[in-house]
């Protein structure tokens, strides 16, 4: 065993697919010499050589389309954008060609496209987004969001492996905060599509995911203090496939829910989610699905703005005692 | 890099089949086109039809330049080059007609399919976007030491785009073998190409990548296949990628349903009587490389192949409306 | 020029935040070290805060009637200033998030001295008053204005007509626990195709149904004290089987011992009071009855290791619960001893907040007022509470040793234990007040 930092799990668990398979390859903006950004590639062009950890020009298109490219003839990219919030310059690769292209073609396009996502450290409106919603909506991608520093490994290896598209939003606040005892001799493999009971509790079910789900435990641990609350913590870790069962199990069992996102409110996920317990479990609500979002807003700089406009563990507190003594 | 326009040369390595086989394709384009017209306004054809008429040498050619393992992107007007490679008329035809047994079961319309196998990778509508997409495929090449080349075709109207862009120039930066087909047929729908972009040639654009471009007559035949394959050999060798831009003219509108008010009479004139596949008739006939008697027995048995393939695309069904479930991840 | 800042404290482990009640002391006073400056609530404890340093005050950050969290700056003093400046203090700018860095650490939020806006939605749930289309019509529409899915389910399902329920939750709403509970109270076993309905946990977020007023009424917003209570009250009924059980008490010997050792008591600092007697019986019994000395924990019990007596206290602002640590291992005189001082410092607010905390069974004394007897409310999460009734002389029927009965004047009162049925059967509390009561009657001199 091994405390490794989730930024570090993260690279490890890339460290570990591009050593297994001779088709995995990365391919970003100052990945290589410079080791990325954040460091996520920091030794990998020494190991892995620049044929498979190849600097681009700033071109998040090109980088997108030409992963989806080199997938179509068998390869697995992995594509770094050096934030998330410039993934939107590839929307239109993403959305109108990866997308689609295993329906309309019958083309399979493996690539994973991965990137520092999320608020909480002062990065201002490019630099603090988590655009899950806008890709969210589109059939075809997959979604996956660790939280923990096991999923930031078992996730990144299991979206490689994967034979469809995968968006990874790894947060970037969690990089160096999190820190976990990962086995050294066990291959982890996040299996996507599955939730994870981060608490378990019987008054009330937070979902919840990313680095929400530290805020929602804290909130838990606060709820259960001084209130007696006994609150059950989802963490989702897939968007895209959703774990349904796992919401609808946890609902049936606890009866209230609230559902916590960092992304903004009207259109973001929380509202889907509302829908499918509305569908599948209307009768087992004790009282109304409630969400804590961030509000409709950029995401501003200024400390007091960003933690205005982000949800924190005290409006996952209200929201929760709201619901719990409804 | 020169780009005045290259006078035809007859090409050394094509024999007199190869000339007579790149005439059935041309021909077959021509031909599948105007029976798709017929089908069109039978109302058999469920959406629109795009016309390659004037273009089809050129999209033969550039295509017959590339071998085996090769692999192209097609746009609308590349029909031709798709043939080459390798796709059927039936498929066509069902792909038109919506047909449950076309390529992409009714999931996608006209000349949008793909067979990696055979060479060609189906086109989105988002123009340039293929572009980024084939710097991937002939990434892929590279990276596994293949001896393959990529070809990917943009037009007047795609070189506008960030993709275009994007991926031709990580194309150029990374020296991949890919080869970047530039139609200049005079219009991306009702736009003419002056109001699209100011520099006087297309293949300046390439020059700005720092990458080899060329420009040639777009509608001889053998002029084009020749400066081709001299791009595709090119690019295979190492010398990374190659731009040509193509000089032709769309004869028909953006589509079927498209009038033309913006294109003079006499500008058809003049280009109905520079069409490529006369001139390459004159040519070959001219050359003594092919007999009347040839080119009949190719066109009654192109005749005869669209006849069969209409009948048969005709009487398959249309998809089940609950087969458009699934198939939407592995 | 230095500048202090004055922050809210944390008042007890599990103190969250503080209520600042009342400025003692405004921008510009000039204040000394250790000078109270201002008032603050939190829970069940008023505090006067010391100022931390000696100078003027220069900034006020939380007003009168704020709840902050706890370690939040609600003051500035200015050590040596006698100008008082603008209320801004300078902040140095935050870093700038360097990429090849670790995500730096949130910069400490620089607080505006204005309130902070409140946090993001929730918004309150919608109003729930029926629209005047939809006013008290069918039984669908009042269903549906007083329970919910869950509720009707239930409700479906065991032929329940939720009329005759009393709902608990949000405006008067039918909640899964209510609708459970009056089933079970009238005895039908609950088979809901649930895997797990969990006993809920306790709700301590109550909401209390409007009430229109009148002209010329007055409103006025409960103190802190109040709504903890009220809040606390309800909690209290909701969480625990409340059950009373009483007995009548022959108090003539323990006057008797009382009469004659009071003096020699106050002597020694300490009053003499009933409430000694009652206390130091109590704690002997539950040391005898460590069931009446417990929590329940979900699906647990917690027998309490200390035994921690509360004595509630009547306020002219309120009820508070001061508890004697440790009570069984006091003698008489500690007792009356701890119990008068707790007494005198709650009337003065003078209580430290572990004074208030972690009471393992209280003893409530509505007889002080005259009150014959009472049936309390449990102190939550205890699991009992004694009530003692009015103590005078009283005509009793008495048996002589030669087996005549006869009509005396005895000095007597009742003593009501409210338990909770839940983990305490109507045995185990009789068995404990009859302790008690025996005790009381033979109360041993030896014990002064």
């Amino acid at each position: 065993m091994a405390e490794v930092t989730y930024l570090e799990a993260l690279r490890q668990g890339l460290w570990e697919e591009l050593e297994r398979d001779e088709n995995v390859f990365m391919l970003g903006e100052d990945i290589g010499e410079y080791g990325g950004a954040f460091k996520v590639t920091e030794g990998f062009l020494e190991k892995f050589g620049a044929g498979r950890i190849i600097d681009t020009p700033i071109s998040e298109a090109a980088i997108v389309g030409a992963a989806a490219g080199a997938a179509h003839m068998g390869m697995r990219p992995i594509a770094e954008m050096q934030f998330i919030d410039f993934i939107s310059c590839a929307y239109d690769m993403l959305t109108n060609y990866v997308a689609t292209a295993r329906y309309r073609a019958g083309l399979a396009t493996p690539i994973v496209v991965r990137g520092p996502s999320g608020g909480y450290v002062r990065g201002g409106p490019f630099h603090s987004q988590m655009p899950e919603a806008a890709f969210f909506h589109t059939p075809g991608l997959k979604l996956v969001c660790p939280a923990t520093a096991r999923d930031a490994k078992g996730l990144i290896k299991s979206a490689v492996r994967d034979d469809d598209p995968v968006i990874y939003f790894e947060h970037k606040f969690l990089y160096r905060r999190i820190k976990e005892d990962l086995p050294d001799d066990e291959e982890i493999l996040t299996p996507i599509g599955k939730a994870r009971v981060a608490r378990e509790g019987s008054d009330l079910t937070i979902i919840t995911w990313s680095a929400m789900v530290w805020k929602c435990l804290d909130a838990a641990e606060e709820l259960a203090s001084s209130d007696g609350a006994s609150v059950e913590v989802l963490d989702l870790r897939s968007l895209i496939p959703m774990d349904d069962a796992a919401i609808l199990g946890s609902v049936r069992k606890t009866n209230r829910v609230l559902i916590v996102h960092e992304d903004t409110r009207t259109g973001g996920i929380a509202g889907e989610i509302t829908s499918r317990i509305n569908e599948g479990a209307f009768e087992w609500l004790d009282a109304p699905v409630r969400r804590v979002t961030a509000h409709d807003t950029p995401i501003p700089y200024a400390p007091t703005l960003e933690d205005y406009v982000l949800p924190g563990a005290d409006d996952v507190v209200e929201a929760a005692r709201l619901l719990l003594a409804y | 890099m020169e780009s005045a326009l290259t006078p035809a040369a007859p090409p050394a390595d094509l024999t007199q089949e190869n000339l007579l086989e790149i005439y059935y394709f041309l021909r077959l384009t021509r031909s599948l086109e105007e029976q798709l017209v017929n089908l069109y306004r039978q109302g058999k054809v469920i959406g629109g039809l795009y016309r390659s008429l004037g273009q089809e040498g050129e999209s033969v050619a550039t295509s017959y330049a590339l071998r085996p393992g090769d692999i192209l992107s097609p746009l609308i007007r590349n029909l031709g080059s798709m043939l080459v490679k390798g796709a059927q008329p039936v498929e066509v035809l069902r792909q038109y007609m919506a047909k449950t047994s076309s390529p992409t079961a009714g999931r996608e319309m006209n000349i949008h399919f793909n067979d990696l196998d055979k060479g060609f990778l189906g086109q989105i509508s988002h123009l340039g976007d293929m572009v980024p997409v084939m710097a991937g495929i002939a990434l892929t090449f590279k990276m596994r030491v293949e001896r393959r080349v990529g070809m990917v075709y943009v037009g007047d109207g795609a070189m506008s785009t960030g993709a275009f862009h994007e991926g031709v120039n990580f194309a150029a930066v990374q020296k991949l073998p890919l080869v970047v087909v530039v139609e200049n047929n005079g219009y991306a729908f009702s736009t003419p190409v002056h109001k699209q972009t100011r520099v006087a040639s297309l293949a300046d654009k390439g020059r700005s990548y720092g990458i080899a471009s060329y420009t040639v007559d777009g509608n001889d035949v053998l002029a084009v296949y020749g400066l081709a394959r001299q791009l595709i050999e090119a690019a295979r060798s190492g010398e990374g990628t190659q731009m040509l831009e193509v000089v032709t003219y769309r004869r028909k509108g953006h589509a079927e349903h498209d009038d033309q008010r913006y294109q003079s009479e006499e500008e058809l004139a003049l280009w109905e009587g520079n069409d490529p596949i006369d001139r390459y008739v004159s040519r070959i006939g001219d050359a003594g490389w092919a007999t009347p008697d040839d080119l009949e027995r190719i066109d009654s048995r192109i005749e005869r192949e669209i006849s069969e393939a209409v009948g048969t695309a005709e009487s398959d069904p249309l998809p089940e409306g609950e087969s458009a479930i699934g198939g939407v991840f592995a | 020029m230095a500048r202090v800042d004055v922050i809210m404290p944390q008042m007890g482990e599990s103190i969250a935040e503080g209520t600042v009640a009342r400025w003692m002391k405004q921008v510009g006073d000039e204040v000394k070290r250790d000078e109270p400056i201002l008032e603050i609530s939190t829970d069940k404890v008023d505090a006067e805060i010391p100022s931390p340093t000696s100078g003027t005050i220069i900034e006020i950050r939380v007003s009168e009637g704020e709840t902050v969290e706890v370690q939040t700056i609600i003051a500035v003093i200015e050590t040596d200033g006698t100008a008082v400046t603008a209320a801004v203090t300078d902040q140095p700018p935050p870093p700038a998030p360097e990429a090849e860095t670790a995500a730096p650490e949130p910069a400490a939020p620089s607080e505006p001295a204005m309130a902070p806006p409140p946090p993001p939605p929730p918004q309150p749930p919608p109003p729930t008053t029926p629209s005047p289309a939809a006013a008290p019509g069918t039984m669908e529409e009042r269903l549906r204005v007083k329970s919910t899915p869950l509720v009707r389910k239930i409700a479906a399902e065991h032929q329940v007509d939720l009329t005759g329920i009393e709902g608990t939750g949000y405006a008067g709403r039918v909640t899964k626990k209510d609708i459970l509970g009056f089933i079970e109270s009238r005895g039908q076993a609950v088979t809901v195709r649930t895997a797990d309905i969990p006993s809920p946990a306790l709700p301590t977020e109550v909401s209390h149904p409007s009430v229109q007023a009148w002209q010329g009424d007055r409103v006025e917003p409960m103190s802190r004290i109040r709504k903890l209570t009220a809040d606390h009250m309800i909690t209290s009924m909701r969480t625990s089987a409340h059950v009373t059980t009483f007995y009548e008490i022959d108090y003539t010997r323990v006057s008797e011992i009382r009469k004659a050792n009071k003096e020699e008591y106050a002597a020694r600092g300490a009053r003499l009071t009933f409430l000694s007697f009652i206390a130091k019986a109590v704690t002997d019994n539950l040391r005898k009855h460590p069931i009446l000395n417990a929590s329940v924990s979900g699906q647990s019990i917690i027998y309490r290791h200390e035994i921690n007596l509360g004595i509630a206290v009547a306020l002219d602002w309120g009820l508070i619960v001061p508890v004697v640590r440790n009570a069984d291992e006091l003698s008489l005189i500690g007792l009356s001893k701890a119990i008068s001082d707790l007494a005198e410092r709650a009337r003065t607010k003078r209580l430290s907040p572990d004074e208030v905390q972690n009471g393992t069974f209280t003893i409530t004394n509505p007889g002080t007022f005259g009150s014959y007897a009472g049936t309390p409310i449990i102190n939550q999460p205890q699991v009992a509470i004694l009530g003692v009734g009015a103590i005078e002389k009283r005509p009793k029927v008495v048996t002589l040793d030669d087996g005549q009965d006869v009509i005396a004047i005895r000095t007597m009162g009742l003593v009501s234990l409210s338990f909770d049925h839940r983990v305490v059967d109507g045995a185990d509390g009789d068995r404990f007040l009859s302790g008690i009561k025996n005790d009381l009657e033979r109360f041993p001199e030896g014990s002064l």
